[in-house]
């Protein structure tokens, strides 16, 4: 099957958020205040902390999924305070009014 | 009027025909105890007739149903020691594929080797591994164990089994539709999340319980997290649990199903709830029960939308929608070789949807911020 691109992603691409904790850089873009993607590399995925004590933790009978890294999260929602990352409600909209 | 430009800006409908490979990865058949009663069962799927039978030695064996003699069916026959008997000559073949015996002649030929898919029995079901390529499946994939599967403090599986008419592709984007919990499963998500890393997507959910929607029996319902992940392309295991006032209650969901061809599929679910003193061994099976029922009237409302959908590559998405590019990219991995899959598939991707955060606060955080760096870009300038 010929895989396609997100036809989203066209208007508004990802941007480039490094954690503050370890520099883990990851793809992340916000649709809105409440949504959040994240894209990691097997960089990103090695280097993160809170991911390998996860993992580490999960090994003694944890359940092994690693739903979110709070550091990074705290480092997104740093982002967008700062304005380097967009929401894209916020200013398509806008835009074009 | 002109007619030449009408159709210009319309948007196509893409899709290619469903892929005639079959996903690779561990696909779950059923229950062991429908498998493993010493005679042959013929099951259809990856698009070919295979035999699946316990042998004396108490091994499940999984073999090319049709007999490389004369082509007899050997779900046909019947099982004679350790060995599958063709109905048509009697020639023996036994779990390794190889042919043990031909009654009537003094030796087997040979090159008297027919096909075997590598199996897995465990917390009562059988699993059966295809791969286009027939390599040997990695440890790494293997199926996780389910803790209420095999316990007395929990249910046995009551479980349903049913055809769909469509390409699997159709159920795996499930995964990603948050939106049909509400219409489908009465929930009201709070909290939304998809994880695709490695061979496994997840969904996580927690969710308020629905104020339109009466609890059941008097019980308070307080809400229910589930956590569903697909291990591979077609075994999810979720763990649900609904929190009531009083305690909470577990339950695990199998939701698998396997290809017959590239337009059907046997679609299969599978509950166990825990029994506790509040939920004695006959409310638990009832639960399971009543919860099956709700999960069958889900999928059946699926299977009407699938019976005459169009098959879509390029669905036009807003961005209330969930990520179906980033699902596929993910499903993809499963139907190229090992070699041809690329970083971008297995990668971790995450999408989260949180609608506790109080957003109004947080918006006017940073307008303030933004507002008071202007202001001090100002005073530079």
């Amino acid at each position: 099957m010929t895989l396609r691109a997100d036809n989203r992603l066209a208007d508004a691409p990802m941007t480039a958020v490094h954690c503050r904790r370890c520099a883990t850089q990851v793809l992340v873009r916000k649709s809105s205040w409440d949504q959040t993607s994240v894209q990691w590399n097997a960089l990103a995925t090695a280097s993160c902390i809170e991911r390998s004590t996860a993992q580490r933790l999960a090994a003694y009978g944890g359940h092994g999924s690693f739903l979110r890294c709070s550091e990074l999260g705290a480092s997104i929602a740093d982002a967008v305070r700062r304005g380097v990352l967009p929401v894209v409600e916020e200013s398509s909209p806008r835009s074009g009014s | 009027m002109s007619t030449g430009s009408l159709h210009d800006d319309v948007r196509l409908i893409e899709a290619d025909a469903a892929p005639n490979r079959f996903a690779r990865g561990w696909h779950c058949l059923g229950l062991t105890r429908d498998f493993g009663d010493g005679a042959p069962h013929q099951v259809n799927a990856f698009g070919q007739k295979l035999v699946v039978f316990r042998g004396g030695d108490g091994e499940i064996n999984i073999l090319d149903s049709y007999c490389r003699h004369m082509g007899g069916d050997l779900s046909q026959g019947q099982v004679k020691g350790n060995e599958i008997a063709c109905p048509f000559h009697d020639w023996r073949w036994g779990g390794d594929g190889r042919c043990k015996k031909v009654p009537y002649s003094r030796r087997v030929p040979r090159l008297a080797r027919t096909a075997t898919w590598p199996t897995l029995e465990q917390d009562g079901m059988l699993f059966v591994w295809n791969d286009p390529e027939r390599s040997a499946p990695p440890a790494e994939v293997t199926i996780p164990r389910i803790e209420g599967a095999t316990s007395d403090k929990w249910t046995d599986w009551h479980w349903y089994t049913t055809v769909v008419n469509t390409n699997c592709r159709e159920i795996i984007d499930n995964v990603v539709d948050m939106a049909h919990f509400y219409y489908i499963h009465g929930s009201l998500p709070t909290h939304f999340k998809n994880i695709f890393e490695g061979h496994v997507a997840t969904q996580y959910m927690k969710s308020g319980s629905r104020p339109d929607i009466d609890d059941p029996e008097g019980v308070k319902l307080l809400g229910t997290t589930s956590l569903a992940s697909y291990h591979g392309p077609s075994f999810m295991i979720d763990d649900l649990t609904y929190h009531y006032e009083s305690a909470d209650q577990r339950t695990v969901l199998i939701n698998c199903h396997y290809p017959i061809d590239a337009n059907s599929f046997v679609l299969q679910y599978g509950i166990v709830v825990e029994k506790s003193e509040f939920l004695p061994e006959e409310l638990a099976v009832q639960t399971a029960h009543a919860l099956g029922d709700f999960v069958k009237m889900g999928f059946e409302q699926d299977v009407e939308i699938w019976r005459s959908k169009a098959r879509i590559d390029n669905p036009l998405l807003v961005e209330e929608d969930g990520p179906v590019y980033q699902l596929r990219r993910w499903y993809e991995q499963f139907y190229v070789d090992v070699a041809d899959v690329t970083p971008d598939m297995v990668d971790r991707f995450e999408f989260e949807l949180d609608t506790t955060r109080p957003s109004e606060a947080w918006m006017k955080e940073v307008e303030d911020n933004m507002a008071a760096k202007a202001s001090v870009s100002g005073t530079v300038g």
